[in-house]
């Protein structure tokens, strides 16, 4: 049996403990909500290189690097979301909804399926004709980014 | 509006209208008549496609369809949280029973334009007929055409959701009286045709209005404010000012921007819109692109309007 004097050493060392991971949890929040919001302007402007492309403003190297670069970044955003980075954010105009989590199945199948239309965006630029690369864009981005940004994300009333 | 009209007044206002729509739907069959006289039994391929367009442009599956249950196509079913309460959308295929298969023209052009069911009954404004009501006749005939055409699906309609007092119902029905119902949009005769078709386009099938713009008690878009935005959108939420305000409305977005907003949904900060808009973007996505071109030069011609906050 722990003595009493053990004991509250015990019970304050795991206070101490708590506290220090809760700031590291609120450090990683912060880091975790710059990041996703890093990514997702950079898959903005990974989207505006095919646009460009499509609208005569931008050749087709950078077109297909934008896509590529979409592939690996549509693949990141689970790790973008981990538990407890939903809620406040004090620095965007958008919050990740709760359902995120409580329905964490339905998130990974939007993010698949937004990965599936960032892969065949590839294909088509590979492929080089304007019309089928028009298509995979406006399915990636009207389906892809904006069916999570539907279900999964709610503007902060400000 | 002070107070509302006394209960005797609206009642005379509502009996004018109710007459006013037998009229015109009688007018309709008239016309519908006529058109029949001209052409064979089956209706012209062609009428059949302008409906098919005009029912996409309009997103009808999008609410008659409960695609989150794999529902059938125009079957309704789908239940709608709306800010007059829970409604479940009802089935508008030809099936004769529970579908609007038994409904003659003039059943149809009332229902579209004047919001009111073959039994009299009022549909609520989330049915959005305050902006049907300007489609053209050759239109509504080439809607009812189209779902003429859609798979009849024998699927019972669901009663609205009990959060659904008599009150709002009451609402609606005033709504109808208190709203300016002009009937067919007239064209403009000083602007192009371009402008003229955007002009259509918002008013009718885009339905803009319908959450761009602020409403009164009843339920009423605000004359004064048409496309300033509004604090009260679907879901409680905020919507934005779509005047060319530069400061707090789309005065910065060229015509482009706009285009590139209804075909996929992209904000010139390359952004994709989520939401209430994400599904009018479904919408307004299967328009051509010169359709969507005339909306956004309609929408650029807008007086600008200031709202109290950005995008408000």
């Amino acid at each position: 049996m722990l003595s009493l004097k053990k004991s509250c050493a015990l019970g304050a060392a795991a206070i101490v403990l708590a506290g220090a991971a809760g700031f590291a949890l609120a450090q990683d929040k912060e880091a975790i909500l710059k990041d996703r919001q890093a990514t997702m302007k950079e898959q903005g402007k990974d989207l505006q290189n095919v646009k460009a492309y499509l609208d005569g403003k931008g050749d087709l190297a950078q077109a297909k690097e934008g896509a590529t670069n979409l592939t690996k970044t549509t693949n990141k955003i689970p790790a973008l979301f981990p538990p407890g980075t939903g809620g406040p954010n004090p620095s965007g105009d958008y919050v990740a909804k709760p359902v995120i989590w409580s329905d964490w199945d339905k998130f990974l199948e939007a993010q698949r399926a937004a990965a599936t239309k960032a892969n065949a965006l590839v294909v088509a630029v590979n492929g080089g004709d304007r019309a089928a690369i028009e298509a995979a864009f406006g399915d990636l981005g009207k389906n892809g980014c904006g069916g999570c940004h539907t279900t999964f994300r709610e503007k902060i009333e400000k | 509006m002070t107070g509302g009209p006394s209960r005797s007044k609206s009642a005379r206002i509502y009996s004018l209208i109710t007459t006013f729509s037998w009229a015109l739907g009688g007018a309709v069959v008239a016309a519908a008549l006529a058109l029949m006289g001209t052409a064979a039994a089956a209706p012209p391929a062609n009428t059949v496609t302008r409906g098919a367009y005009l029912a996409a442009a309009a997103g009808c599956d999008q609410c008659h369809t409960d695609s989150k249950n794999a529902g059938r196509a125009y079957a309704g079913g789908r239940t709608l949280e709306t800010s007059l309460g829970t409604v479940v959308s009802p089935n508008i295929t030809p099936d004769p029973d529970t579908g609007i298969g038994r409904w003659q023209f003039a059943d149809f052009a009332r229902a579209l334009r004047w919001g009111i069911a073959p039994d009299d009954t009022h549909y609520l404004q989330a049915f959005p007929f305050p902006f049907y009501n300007h489609l053209t006749d050759a239109d509504v005939a080439d809607l009812k055409a189209f779902l003429e055409t859609v798979s009849p699906i024998s699927q019972a309609n669901h009663a609205d959701g009990a959060s659904l007092l008599p009150a709002a119902r009451a609402r609606a029905a005033i709504a109808v009286v208190d709203q300016r119902f002009r009937g067919p949009l007239v064209s403009d005769p000083s602007r192009d045709a371009t402008w003229n078709r955007g002009a259509y386009l918002v008013a009718t099938v885009g339905r803009c209005g319908d959450c761009h713009t602020p409403r009164n008690f009843f339920g009423t878009p605000d004359p004064g404010r048409l496309f300033a935005g509004s604090s009260a959108g679907p879901g409680g939420k905020h919507v934005p000012n779509i005047t060319p305000d530069p400061a707090t409305g789309i005065g910065q977005w060229s015509e482009e921007d706009i285009v590139n907003l209804l075909k996929d949904g992209q904000t010139p900060e390359f952004d994709f819109v989520g939401g209430a808009m994400a599904e009018i973007v479904h919408n307004t996505s299967r328009l051509d692109a010169a359709d969507r071109h005339a909306i956004a030069v309609y929408l650029k011609s807008l007086p600008p309007i200031r709202s109290e906050k950005k995008g408000r």
